[in-house]
């Protein structure tokens, strides 16, 4: 896990003659790798500084990692106070978790759909997530079919693959278009929780319940890094 | 993270069954002068790295070079894990990479100066031999010749 490599990299670091301080996700892990300086924090997985734009919060945290550096034990293990917040589970909503209702749309039409709340979000950030895949946004009813076709039997290629293997791909344009969903319902429910975003993600639209198929059909796969980043579409 | 108790048992015993390295005590390095007058940099592994350049794949143990002068807008995520929700990156990166809150100490005098790169790495990996023996070492160099005196590791 993710706290695990913090506490090895660190430990590295050290050696070397660097300085190091560490935030902890999983207190359990780093107890027993033991970085030098490590600071556990409550928060959900994903946000170790604290909450998005909460930036009394992330200062706090960071007051307290760094001032790790003055205290009198080594190495140091300190909790940062506080718990979960409201509705907090601590860890993603997953697709198990959730019952897939009927939906509105065929699916490369909710993207269509989704793509114009995504580029009020895009426009107003000045900034987006989506991009890892390689595909422009204006294409992904192209990256709908490849999938789609992917999971009826059939081989095809999108130019922006390149060398990229098969399944790092695929999990790479399930990764744009998720992003591209949670930006666009940022625009459509502002203010709604991230646990509720993610049942109406799992839950309401079509993209959800293709993962569902697509994840079934990577892991009937003979190939191990097909059944591997399977698990990376859903669960 | 909540304390383990609380999450899904699912996950729970999949992180207490997960292989960690033991260790006794911790390697110690010393700091030449105050937090005030350092180098800072971070290094997370919460799979982060500018538009344009490769993706972490599946057990990826290499590493990203992240410029410090790199904004919001030119940073991607693709960490396999589902296991944290990507919308809270989508809106405020700094709750995983606090390049604006780093800009805020150094404007107030509380840190020297960011250093001249970050770097990223993607955890949830099973085997991290590659991740220590390899990567953390290469790291080291860089961030020793960028003149780092402190390094801030966040995970995700």
């Amino acid at each position: 896990m993710c706290s695990h490599t913090v506490g090895v990299v660190a430990r590295r670091l050290e050696e070397a003659g660097l300085v190091t301080v560490s935030i902890s996700l999983i207190r359990e892990h780093t107890a027993k790798i033991k970085p030098p300086r490590a600071l556990w924090v409550p928060f959900p997985f994903g946000l170790p500084v604290g909450h998005p734009d909460d930036v009394a919060e992330q200062r706090a945290v960071l007051d307290a990692v760094f001032g790790l550096l003055d205290a009198p034990e080594f190495p140091v293990l300190r909790d940062f106070a506080g718990d979960l917040g409201e509705g907090e589970t601590g860890t993603s909503i997953q697709a198990a978790a959730v019952e897939p209702s009927a939906v509105a749309l065929p699916l490369a039409d909710e993207v269509t759909t989704m793509r114009r709340y995504w580029e009020q979000w895009s426009e107003r950030a000045g900034r987006t997530a989506v991009g890892v895949s390689g595909v422009t946004p204006v294409k992904f009813r192209g990256v709908v079919r490849f999938l789609e076709a992917f999971v009826g039997g059939e081989e095809r290629r999108l130019p922006e693959q390149g060398d990229t293997p098969l399944p790092l791909f695929i999990r790479y344009c399930a990764d744009d278009l998720r992003v591209l969903y949670l930006e666009a319902r940022l625009v459509m429910k502002p203010g709604e929780t991230q646990a509720d975003t993610q049942r109406w993600f799992w839950g309401g639209t079509a993209l959800g319940a293709f993962l569902r198929t697509l994840r079934d059909v990577m892991n009937d796969s003979d190939d191990e890094l097909m059944r591997g980043c399977a698990y990376g579409i859903a669960r | 993270m909540p304390r383990l108790a609380a999450l899904p048992q699912i996950q729970r015993n999949m992180l207490l069954t997960r292989a960690v390295v033991m260790n006794d005590g911790a390697p110690r390095a010393g700091l030449a002068g105050p937090l005030s007058g350092a180098t800072v940099a971070i290094v997370t592994s919460a799979g982060i790295h500018c538009r344009g350049d490769r993706p972490f794949g599946r057990e990826d143990p290499t590493f990203r070079v992240i410029p410090s002068g790199a904004g919001a807008a030119d940073l991607l995520q693709s960490h396999s894990s589902l296991a944290f929700d990507k919308t809270a990156f989508i809106r405020d990166v700094n709750v995983v990479f606090p390049i604006d809150r780093l800009a805020e100490l150094v404007a107030e005098k509380r840190i020297g100066r960011v250093g001249p790169r970050h770097y990223s790495v993607m955890g949830a990996l099973h085997d991290v031999s590659a991740m220590g023996d390899e990567t953390a070492p290469a790291l080291a160099g860089r961030l020793v010749e960028d003149g780092v005196d402190v390094v801030l590791l966040t995970p995700t």
